[in-house]
């Protein structure tokens, strides 16, 4: 195998043969200690959440990553490939000048039986954002999630001063022996945090008030998107052998998970809060 | 028990069904364990091989079942390199397959060896010129690319993912996969093609010898295309299989045929090749070594029939029912099609080790029968024991087919973006166009 060791020559086949086994073997070792190197270095800078959901959104299934475009018909069908975050999306601006008239004006607050208010902003994480000021924004659960959730049993808010980023923990919510990771709507950085009778409140100060919330769900666009996630409500029901369940027409009933105890909650509210 | 190490939305059998389920292939296994350390303990002596027939039942099945593994590398270098997406959905599965078969015959050929502990003499001093000393290292550091591969699907453990620094090894390795892929590729086809040559470079046995390219025989690149062939099949028999025990839809039914595509694909190939290469061997090497290639099939357990069986039956019967779109789109016939094509290469590596031993080679031999012993079947069952626990485990709590979730929907959901009036009016003038053109 090497030059000292018995019955080795210094012949071509033995260097080809040889040749290529290190060279295998070689480039193997270095691709594992680059993805350790990479490892390393992604938890040293925090990008650990970052990745995180990178890697749930890969796992969505695709009628979860439609894109808001769909939704109000800009396009046929598009599903998205960049993470829900249109401001970086290349496709967002030349499809928002498509978007027609009616879909500029202002819906209602009530939409399908959830209380949506149009001075807010919503996350497809069913978090929502008002703004407070310029660059000031509370940022809260939006009334589909809430009903879905109820009273948390267990909340674990950001320590005043952590950095919030789009897509990554805001808080951590324990309810039916599900853990489930809430998803920041906005960058920027907690200046305040509220929890009173199962609602709570993040209160953030944004980096860049201009672009903050371009990726955010508003007025017209929420009901379609709400249709959309009653019927994936549905499906995650109906897998779960639950039955026929949220006939057309009927709303979503304040702790509604009351309702069907028996129903695999953990997969429910994680396939509906976007987390694998 | 265990549902905090189950993937969340997933549907898995209780913890009780589970252990049930692994009863039997536990008990195979320490049976297959006890046979193993009869024969690393007490010698091979307990197998029926002896200095004639030294390559028996374990050498056939290594030969087997790495080539129905080949679909880890060749679904690998279908979706890693030539960017062939759909096969997202198995590639897992391919690689799990993959681990157990090459784990599974190097495991099986510590035991054939007889030495294990001097397993590393044939790193050590390696016999460059020898193709077992190819196919030795080859094997080895591609278990060691096919172990890696596997990390990152033990690392999609939902416990697993809690921990950070898992989670993004995990990512960067998944990053990594095509340099993998592309290593994983190079190997086996030199590994698998190997195999081959062993068998045609044995001068002394012209039932198997070949006519030479350039430093390999026929026979090497024969080996290479048949496991393409073979491994896809077998992926798409074994994600047939998972369906059907665990009653679920695992995979879209457009993946089933686009295996059973490229495996046509590759059988058709194959074949033609096998045909030509078996007209040459009857009409000239046979012959130059000075034996009419029909006194090889004169015996009735070896005679033609298997020829025909190998080449036609499960070789060209199997080829045009999968490169068929009409037979592919009828999902009895894909799969019987997929199982005839691994049988064609089953019986071929059959042909290989088995016939060409038994076969006399001097006017003076005798034509030579064997049959395993126990101990050698029950070390075989040990592999198939270890496989499907393997599987079993990587299955329940790890994502072995990433559609599964979407696909336990047994709603097809039909999204209706566009307003009423709106696709009336579509409706309307797509119809006036078409009277138009009319």
């Amino acid at each position: 195998m090497f030059p000292w060791v018995y019955e080795f020559h210094w012949s071509f086949g033995h260097l080809i043969f040889l040749g290529l086994f290190f060279s295998v073997l070689v480039t193997v070792v270095v691709t594992v200690i680059q993805a350790m190197q990479k490892t390393r270095k992604a938890t040293l800078l925090n990008n650990v959440e970052k990745i995180r959901w990178h890697e749930d959104f890969e796992d969505l299934p695709l009628e979860a990553r439609i894109c808001r475009h769909e939704l109000t018909g800009e396009v046929k069908h598009r599903t998205c490939d960049n993470g829900f975050d249109c401001r970086t999306c290349r496709m967002h601006p030349q499809l928002q000048l498509k978007r027609k008239a009616e879909f500029l004006q202002n819906g209602d607050a009530n939409v399908f039986g959830f209380f949506m208010p149009n001075d807010r902003m919503y996350h497809r994480g069913h978090t929502y954002v008002k703004q407070e000021s310029e660059r000031t924004f509370t940022i809260g659960m939006d009334d589909f999630g809430q009903r879905l959730i109820g009273n948390a049993e267990n909340i674990e808010l950001p320590e005043i001063g952590t950095r919030l980023k789009v897509n990554e923990t805001a808080c951590t919510i324990k309810k039916l022996g599900a853990t489930l990771r809430i998803l920041s709507p906005i960058d920027g950085e907690v200046i305040d945090r509220f929890y009173e009778n199962g609602d709570w409140k993040i209160i953030v100060r944004s980096d860049n008030s201009s672009l903050a919330t371009n990726h955010l769900l508003r007025d017209a666009e929420i009901r379609p998107w709400i249709m959309r996630e009653m019927e994936r409500l549905q499906i995650a029901f109906a897998t779960n052998k639950v039955g026929a369940t949220l006939a057309d027409g009927g709303e979503l009933v304040p702790d509604f998970h009351k309702h069907f105890p028996k129903a695999d909650w953990d997969g429910i509210l994680g396939h509906m809060f976007l987390e694998a | 028990m265990d549902k905090k190490l189950i993937p969340r939305g997933l549907q898995r059998t209780s913890f009780g069904n589970f252990l049930l389920w692994l009863f039997p292939w536990v008990a195979l296994l320490s049976v297959g364990l006890y046979a193993i350390y009869l024969c690393l303990a007490e010698g091979l002596n307990h197998t029926n091989m002896d200095n004639r027939f030294a390559f028996g039942l374990w050498i056939y099945l290594d030969l087997t079942i790495i080539a129905l593994g080949a679909g880890a590398f060749f679904t690998g270098f279908l979706l890693y390199i030539l960017r062939r997406h759909e096969l997202k959905s198995v590639i897992n599965s391919a690689v799990v397959l993959g681990l157990i078969c090459y784990s599974g015959a190097v495991g099986i050929l510590m035991v054939d060896v007889g030495q294990p502990l001097r397993a590393w003499f044939t790193f050590w001093h390696p016999n460059v010129h020898s193709m077992l000393t190819e196919v030795t290292f080859c094997l080895t550091c591609y278990l060691i690319v096919l172990l890696i591969e596997y990390v990152p699907i033990v690392l999609k453990n939902r416990k697993l993912r809690q921990i950070p620094k898992f989670l993004v090894f995990e990512f960067q390795l998944h990053k990594l996969m095509p340099v993998f892929a592309g290593i994983g590729t190079f190997l086996s086809f030199f590994h698998q093609g190997s195999l081959g040559g062993l068998f045609g470079v044995l001068r002394g046995r012209p039932f198997a010898f070949r006519e030479a390219f350039g430093i390999w025989p026929s026979t090497f690149f024969l080996f290479v295309l048949s496991a393409a062939a073979a491994g896809l099949s077998f992926v798409m028999l074994t994600t047939w299989l998972v369906q059907k025990i665990t009653k679920k839809q695992l995979v879209k039914p457009e993946v089933f045929k686009f295996l059973g595509k490229i495996s046509g694909i590759m059988l058709s190939v194959y074949i033609l090749l096998k045909a030509i290469d078996t007209l040459v061997w009857i009409n000239a090497t046979s012959l130059s070594a000075g034996f009419p290639a029909f006194e090889f099939y004169a015996r009735k357990s070896f005679g033609t029939w298997i020829l025909f069986t190998e080449i036609v039956v499960l070789g060209m019967i199997p080829a045009l029912l999968l490169t068929s779109r009409r037979m592919r789109e009828r999902p009895k016939i894909l799969l019987l099609a997929g199982l005839m094509a691994c049988g064609g290469i089953m019986l071929n590596r059959f042909v290989m080790t088995i016939q060409t031993l038994a076969l006399p080679t001097l006017p003076f031999d005798a034509f030579l029968s064997y049959s395993p012993s126990w101990e050698e079947i029950a070390a075989f069952l040990f592999v198939v024991a270890y496989g499907v626990i393997l599987y079993s485990l990587t299955y329940r709590y790890s994502v072995i087919f990433p559609q599964e979730r979407e696909l336990q929907s047994p709603v097809p959901v039909q999204y209706e973006t566009q307003p009423f009036s709106e696709r009336v009016a579509e409706k309307f003038f797509s119809a006036l166009t078409f009277f138009k053109a009319k």
